[in-house]
């Protein structure tokens, strides 16, 4: 929202830290909060000031199952989504899950069931998320790379997906280029070395015409690496 | 038992999380666990959906943890912001206004003698008792402005003003 003025962004903040705004008003905090560092901030004040209060609230021991139910879900989310410098943290790129290989191996068969020639090459690219498949990479030579989506992802109006890719040994990140949802799309690699196992491949959400520092920066999409058909 | 809160290294444990260390994790809900709970209760109202609450919160705080800020405030404080606001969440979704049910608890003034910081409490000192009253039923019981309009009998209108007034002096009060 634009005109408004300090004192409303504080009050705003301090209503949505003490609870008394509705389900709408709160939602949409919740979503300016994202990129509205000044609203961030009134809110981040807030937070510190009212802390204490919680002192109020009778502590409660939990229930002998919450732990093992915490911990299930914790061993279902072996990527975590970061929300700064992402590329520069190994547990993200450590993490690809033994799910996400199991996806990777099944529509890696299914793949192989059904195209010829035969990939060298395949990468599932999951959400970080929930692993949900959404890319399947495939290279049947270290060359050319064919991106096929799996479904149709939102993209909002003024976003783009960016596609990334990244060797081991590389200093950063190197674009592929911008990606239409649900649209397939073949990328020779020819300014690149071959393709390499584990080479880790991306889409990112950038602005519409792609990231302005040649870096990703916006969250990540799917991700997956490069594994070699034998 | 959880240590006390000047002893215990939030902030390492976060990193830990962010590295993938489930002992981490654990160790935060040994040291937490039962208080986040007792605040997700008292909005909720509701033993589950607590647990619901927090199992979510935890999970948040295991997938925020590499992007956690110290700038913007205190890890401890922060896995309270994330319980808090995924209860109020669940709160304002699934009442938006159902009637005021007699057997809420209620956030009496005198459990101002709870609170341990001094700073907060000489500033909530300062606001007149239904004022103050306004403050801490929002807070820890998450009632609504309606809600709380029909606790203190006192019209709708008012109890936004004061709600309001309220804040701007605590903010002038804590700076």
């Amino acid at each position: 929202m634009t005109g408004e003025s300090a004192q409303e962004r504080d009050e705003l903040a301090g209503e949505y830290v003490l609870g008394t705004l509705s389900f709408e008003q709160r939602s949409e905090v919740q979503r300016r909060l994202a990129n509205d560092p000044e609203l961030r901030a009134a809110v981040d004040a807030w937070e510190r000031r009212l802390l204490e209060l919680t002192d109020l609230a009778e502590p409660q021991q939990p229930s002998a199952q919450l732990w093992p139910r915490i911990e299930r879900s914790l061993e279902r989310l072996t990527v975590k989504k970061p929300l700064t410098s992402w590329w520069n943290l190994l547990p993200l790129w450590r993490g690809l899950s033994a799910a996400g290989l199991a996806a990777t191996l099944i529509l890696g068969t299914m793949l192989l069931t059904q195209t010829a020639p035969k990939p060298s090459y395949l990468v599932v690219l999951v959400a970080p998320q929930d692993k949900a498949p959404g890319w399947v990479i495939q290279a049947s030579n270290a060359r050319e790379i064919q991106l096929i989506p799996l479904g149709v992802v939102e993209v909002p109006a003024d976003k783009a997906l960016e596609f990334w890719t990244k060797a081991d040994g590389w200093s950063g990140p190197v674009s592929l280029g911008l990606v239409k949802p649900g649209q397939a799309l073949s990328v020779p690699l020819d300014k690149l070395p071959p393709l390499q196992p584990n080479q880790l491949f991306e889409l990112t959400l950038e602005g519409a015409n792609g990231s302005p520092i040649g870096k990703p920066t916006g969250p990540i999409q799917a991700i997956g690496r490069a594994v070699k058909v034998l | 038992m959880p240590l006390a809160e000047s002893v215990f290294d939030y902030e390492a444990r976060l990193a830990a999380c962010a590295r993938g260390e489930h002992a981490a994790l654990r160790d935060l809900y040994v040291q937490e666990g039962p208080r986040l709970l007792g605040v997700a209760k008292r909005l909720v109202r509701d033993t589950a959906l607590a647990e619901d609450i927090v199992h979510e919160a935890f999970i948040k705080i295991w997938n925020g943890a590499a992007g956690f800020d110290p700038a913007r405030g205190s890890a401890r404080g922060w896995m309270f912001s994330v319980t808090r606001h995924l209860a109020l969440n669940q709160l304002r979704k699934q009442s938006r206004e159902t009637p005021f049910s007699e057997e809420h608890e209620s956030a009496a003034p005198d459990e101002l003698a709870d609170i341990h910081s001094a700073r907060i409490h000489r500033c909530l000192e300062q606001l007149e008792p239904q004022r103050r009253s306004c403050i801490l039923h929002a807070y820890v019981d998450g009632y609504s402005h309606a809600q709380i309009s029909a606790r203190l009998d006192t019209p709708l209108g008012t109890v936004k003003a004061w709600i309001k007034r309220s804040l701007n002096a605590l903010r002038e009060c804590m700076g």
